[in-house]
């Protein structure tokens, strides 16, 4: 090949061959996470090379955690990766949808059909589908509050934490994520930031002991022996000042004569942070005077010295150091104080309030609550749980759950789950007039085979929960069909604990509408472009040695 | 050419070096092979007559015990699906500080019948929601055979009832002595006057061991108070008996303070110089007087102390000990209730401690320095000094008297104090309570709460071979034992107290463990259940393995060189 004329050492796959990789990689990586797909799907143990172990049943955790070669493999990993992160969910779909669309796909360019033509049929499948998915979705706002209710949020959270966690922990992790997303919602503003959901772990208990606290709950606590462990009524300082001996920017030394002389220049040295400590004292006592049922917590990002932290144990001040740059922003919303970057204008004003400051040791750490505020708003989800892998993965179904209920509060429409959109997009497309389309001639291999790959969905998560996967299908299709005779809309998604039909909508199985939407664009979009690939090249250096 | 075979799909997907096990593969049988190796290790050290396992781990260091928690840990294992288990261990040593051996054993014999089950054509999943079912149904009945309680938490006869298994399960035989010498260290350290129905707060870390080796383990001994390895730095080494004596504590060093900023001493000629140290000398002559006036006879230093300021102190007549760690000198701060100073100076009165009695002995061949609370002072840490011939005795006596002591603060959680029979009694009576509870319960989920009930059987007889009984004479003796229909001869409870004989006196192998006096803390063995089952289930649900290939760290020191350190060839 003339390729070779140029680099002897390239190594390159052409047309068939290359397309045939490509399919091969695609199913290899589906036939991996596809197990893990739905509220039957199984756990993978991960090990790393530290011998740490992973649990999960989370694409993106799995596909970040693994070390993919394969560059097919790759392309489709990174298409789920920005999946999760536009949407927060369906990674797991994303890969199933492009391995399935190519397989497909493959089917008919080995009739004969160019992957060009397929692609077109794909493009206009997708945005058919897109379309009847806007018809397909539900509205769920509250009448008379324009607001979606929290019991609806609630099914929401449970349908996304079920595909991620045991059903028990599912039950207790649902009211959680949905009370901790309301509690950081705006409702004026209509905005929403799901950074001002601290998660917090603690290697304790069980992951079912995971508690929503309506506060802040800090990994640290005062650092000395003499502070108050608990403090009611408190005044918060949030600072950033540091509070100990700092060396000069410039060499510096002092010279002396007499052992006199080198105490007081000792003495001046610790003057400048003892000015400092003096303020806050102040601002102490002015607050609180000599009324013993208030409080002083003085939370800092810097640092503050073992002398300075006596000074303060002395006047019964809690003293928090090294704060968590990230918590700095959420103490201001929980305590609604002002952070403060010198003492030079310290004043009441700035001052938070939290109703009650107390310290935790579990073992050998110290975990600080900052509760009863007056309106906080923002909030931890306390995350328990014996073992590394509990924490993780209760921690990334966390994190999931709080985007789903986000989506819903974002979009306010969602989608019937358990497979019900696909099962109906994927008849709606079959009984399409293609050629009003303008799906002509061969395009239209393009448009079955998206309508088919749809139903990848649906009977990954049959197969998953043990049951044969065209039985059941056949089953929903039959009802579908039934329904439509009756001229009525039915929604009819799979039932995985009896392999049946059921109806979504009345089980409180819902998809995020966003979630779907994303996932069919992506996954077309890359099914796409690897159909098109007809040459795989690998002519760079590998490494500059050679 | 010869003929290639055709490779899988994920040839290729992952980076070199990197393996999956899935389930096709059968890689849930191999995992509970590998399970099942661990299980035969750990099965032998249960209970009283357990053997010990002698344990060279990475650093060349031996380890002679039978406490599954340090076995694991020490053994440094890698398989996965034995990790899970052994995280499940430490887990319960850090929750409940016993009943670590109970998880690991418990856990393997259920992923061992969980084996019968899958091979019949159980799904995982099933076999988990059975599991789930029994374990809570387990606790229901663990709740309801609770046949003795501890009432009152500072009687030092009701702790030993707690006691005493516990620590019998370590040091058979010298069960009485070490539980004796922990309820004296709990007594003095639980605060007294707590209210009637309120449960005393107890921190573990305030009884602490000292082990000195030599003499017997007869020659042991609590002392309210601390002991330190090291004995006083000035000439004095005791103070006199019977008076209290004054303690400030230092964190800082006690020496000429120092600037942060480099300091140089700038003399202009050789009177200046004289000058200086005199100076010097005068100044920490006043900051020692300042400390002698406010009556202190005692000082702690955290940090160093300065040989000048060593000197003056001892002319003070003021007793100085070193004590490097940050921890023991909040102990000791505890101990006498002073304040950790940070700056040097005369400390106010209500930062200075109180002490008793502060002096030096010679124990073996150790001098240790003591500082003990007499009569009524409440002290916050008691020191239990350890006498016996080898480290390695003393180490594992040590693991003893840690478990003892964490049963104590399991003790005083709420419902702590309730107590089930132990010897394998509750064990024995799960099993059939079970079984009877899967017999009622329809469908496929009835063989896994079966399997789940016989899982409990491996204790008692465990407890029989270990003990050198006839294992298929005691178990039918037990089943027998426990399996009477109520009537007025028998009350409920007797039948529930019946357990393994140990010591072989009774012939059938069956005594009352009321007589003998053996309990099982409820929580400790709840918390197990359901830590083992978690495990279990954990394993139970992995389809796929897949695992990186292993980082390569720094290497594990090798050992050291047999002959002598100075032999150069």
């Amino acid at each position: 090949m003339s390729l070779q004329l140029l680099n002897p050492k390239a190594e390159s796959l052409r047309r068939d061959a290359a397309l045939k990789v490509n399919v091969t990689s695609a199913e290899g990586l589906q036939s991996v996470l596809e197990t893990n797909l739905g509220p039957k799907g199984t756990l993978k143990m991960l090990v790393d090379g530290a011998g740490n172990i992973k649990l999960t049943k989370d694409g993106k955790v799995l596909l970040t955690e693994m070390q993919i070669q394969s560059p097919t493999a790759v392309m489709i990993a990174r298409a789920a990766a920005a999946q999760d992160e536009i949407t927060g969910d369906g990674t797991t779909t994303v890969v199933c949808l492009v391995g399935e669309l190519l397989k497909q796909a493959y089917r008919f360019v080995q009739e004969g059909v160019h992957p060009r033509i397929v692609t077109d049929g794909f493009e206009i499948a997708r945005a058919e589908t897109l379309k009847f998915l806007d018809e397909y979705k539900v509205s769920k706002l509250n009448d008379e509050t324009d607001e979606v209710d929290r019991e609806f949020l609630l099914q929401v959270a449970r349908s996304s934490l079920a595909t991620k966690v045991k059903p028990e922990l599912t039950e207790i992790l649902s009211p959680i994520v949905t009370d901790a997303v309301l509690n950081v919602q705006d409702k004026e503003n209509k905005s929403l930031d799901l950074y001002m959901v601290e998660t917090m772990q603690m290697q304790h208990l069980s992951p079912n002991d995971t508690v929503f606290v309506k506060g802040l709950v800090l990994d640290h606590g005062g650092r000395h022996p003499d502070m108050p462990q608990r403090v009611e009524n408190a005044y918060v300082l949030i600072l950033n000042v540091s509070l100990e001996y700092e060396k000069t920017e410039v060499n510096s030394s002092f010279f002396y004569s007499t052992p006199e002389q080198r105490d007081s220049l000792a003495a001046s040295e610790r003057k400048f942070v003892d000015e400092k400590l003096k303020k806050i004292i102040d601002l102490k006592n002015e607050v609180c005077g000599l009324d013993s049922d208030k409080g002083f917590v003085i939370i800092n990002q810097k640092g503050i010295d073992p002398m300075s932290l006596d000074v303060l144990a002395k006047h019964n001040i809690l003293a928090l150091r090294r704060a968590k740059r990230r918590n700095m922003e959420r103490l201001q919303l929980v305590t609604s104080g002002e952070a403060q970057n010198s003492v030079d204008d310290l004043s009441p004003s700035i001052l938070g309030y939290s109703g009650l400051v107390y310290q935790e040791t579990i073992g050998e750490e110290k975990f600080t609550y900052v509760t009863a505020n007056k309106n906080p708003k923002s909030c931890t989800i306390l995350i328990k749980g014996s073992t590394n892998y509990q924490l993780a993965q209760t921690k990334d179904a966390v994190r999931d759950g709080l985007r789903a209920v986000a989506n819903v509060l974002k979009d306010k429409t969602v989608v019937p789950g358990a497979g019900a959109f696909f099962i109906a997009a994927s008849q709606h497309l079959k009984k399409l007039n293609m050629n009003k389309l303008g799906a002509k001639g061969k395009t239209k291999t393009g448009v079955d085979a998206f309508a088919e790959a749809l139903l990848v969905i649906p009977k990954t998560l049959i197969k998953n929960s043990g049951y044969d996967a065209l039985d059941v299908l056949a089953l929903c299709e039959d009802e579908l069909n039934g329904a439509e005779e009756n001229g009525e809309r039915r929604y009819v998604g799979v039932d995985l604990n009896l392999g049946d039909s059921c109806d979504p909508t009345i089980e409180g199985i819902w998809d995020s509408y966003r979630v779907i939407r994303n996932a069919i664009s992506g996954a077309n979009g890359i099914a796409s472009n690897l159909l098109l690939c007809d040459e795989l090249l690998r002519a760079g250096r590998s490494t500059l040695k050679e | 050419m010869s003929l290639k075979l055709p490779q899988n799909p994920n040839a290729g997907l992952f980076k070199q070096g990197y393996n999956s096990y899935s389930n096709a593969d059968g890689q849930i049988n191999k995992s509970i092979a590998a399970i099942r190796e661990i299980h035969q290790m750990c099965l032998s050290s249960i209970g009283p007559c357990g053997r010990n396992k002698v344990i060279i781990n990475h650093l060349g260091k031996i380890i002679i015990t039978n406490d599954a928690a340090t076995m694991l840990r020490e053994l440094d294992i890698i398989h996965p699906a034995v990790r899970v288990l052994v995280m499940a261990t430490e887990q319960q040593k850090i929750d409940m500080g016993d009943c670590t051996n109970l998880v690991m054993v418990l856990a393997a014999e259920l992923l061992n019948v969980a084996e019968k089950l899958i091979s019949l054509g159980l799904s995982p999943i099933e076999i988990i929601q059975g599991y789930n079912m029994a374990k809570n149904f387990t606790f229901k009945e663990l709740d309801s055979m609770v046949v003795n309680e501890i009432e009152d938490r500072n009687d030092k006869l009701e702790l030993k009832k707690i006691l005493k298994p516990v620590i019998a399960s370590k040091q058979y035989g010298s069960e009485d002595l070490l539980s004796d010498l922990v309820a004296d260290a709990v007594a003095h350290v639980l605060p007294k006057n707590v209210p009637s129905g309120q449960i005393p707060f107890f921190n573990v870390d305030s009884v602490r061991v000292v082990k000195i080796m030599g003499g017997s383990l007869n020659n042991s001994t609590v002392i309210k108070g601390m002991v330190f390895n090291r004995e006083p730095e000035g000439h004095l080494k005791s103070l006199p008996a019977g008076i209290k004596h004054k303690v400030a504590v230092f964190t800082c060093p006690l020496d000429i303070a120092n600037t942060e900023t480099k300091g140089t001493v700038l003399l202009h000629n050789a009177e200046e110089m004289l000058n200086f140290s005199k100076d010097e000398e005068k100044q920490i002559d006043n900051m020692m007087k300042e400390i002698a006036d406010m009556g202190v006879t005692c000082v702690v230093a955290g940090a160093g102390v300065g040989e000048l300021a060593l000197h003056y102190l001892n002319r003070y007549n003021i007793l100085v000990l070193k004590v490097p760690s940050k921890f023991e000198l909040r102990r000791i701060c505890r101990v006498c209730g002073a304040t950790p100073l940070p700056r040097l100076g005369a400390p106010t009165p209500e930062e200075i401690g109180i002490i008793e009695t502060v002096k030096t002995m010679e124990i073996g061949g150790d001098r240790v320095t003591i500082f003990q609370q007499e009569s009524g002072e409440i002290t916050r840490t008691a020191t239990i000094i350890l006498r016996g011939a080898t480290q390695n005795n003393l180490d594992d006596i040590e693991r003893a008297i840690d478990d003892g002591v964490a049963v104590i603060k399991g003790l005083m959680k709420p419902d702590g104090g309730k107590l089930l029979p132990g010897a394998g009694a509750t064990e024995i009576e799960l099993v059939s309570r079970i079984t009877k509870y899967g017999e009622r319960t329809p469908g496929l989920l009835q063989l896994a709460i079966k399997q789940f009930a016989l899982a409990f059987e491996v204790i008692p007889r465990t407890l029989a071979e270990t003990a050198g009984l006839d294992v298929n004479e005691v178990l039918p003796n037990l089943y027998s034992a426990h399996n009477v229909t109520n009537d007025e001869e028998h009350n409920d409870i007797d039948h529930l107290c019946k357990g393994v004989q140990l010591d072989g006196e009774s012939a059938d192998g069956v005594t009352d463990i009321r007589e003998e006096g053996i309990y099982d803390a409820l929580a400790a063995k709840k918390f197990a259940i359901n830590v083992a089952t978690e495990a279990a289930n954990t394993v139970l649900s992995i389809d796929q393995i897949i695992m990186a290939k292993r980082a390569g760290g720094p290497a594990p020191p090798s050992r050291p060189k047999p002959g002598n350190w100075d032999q150069d060839d």
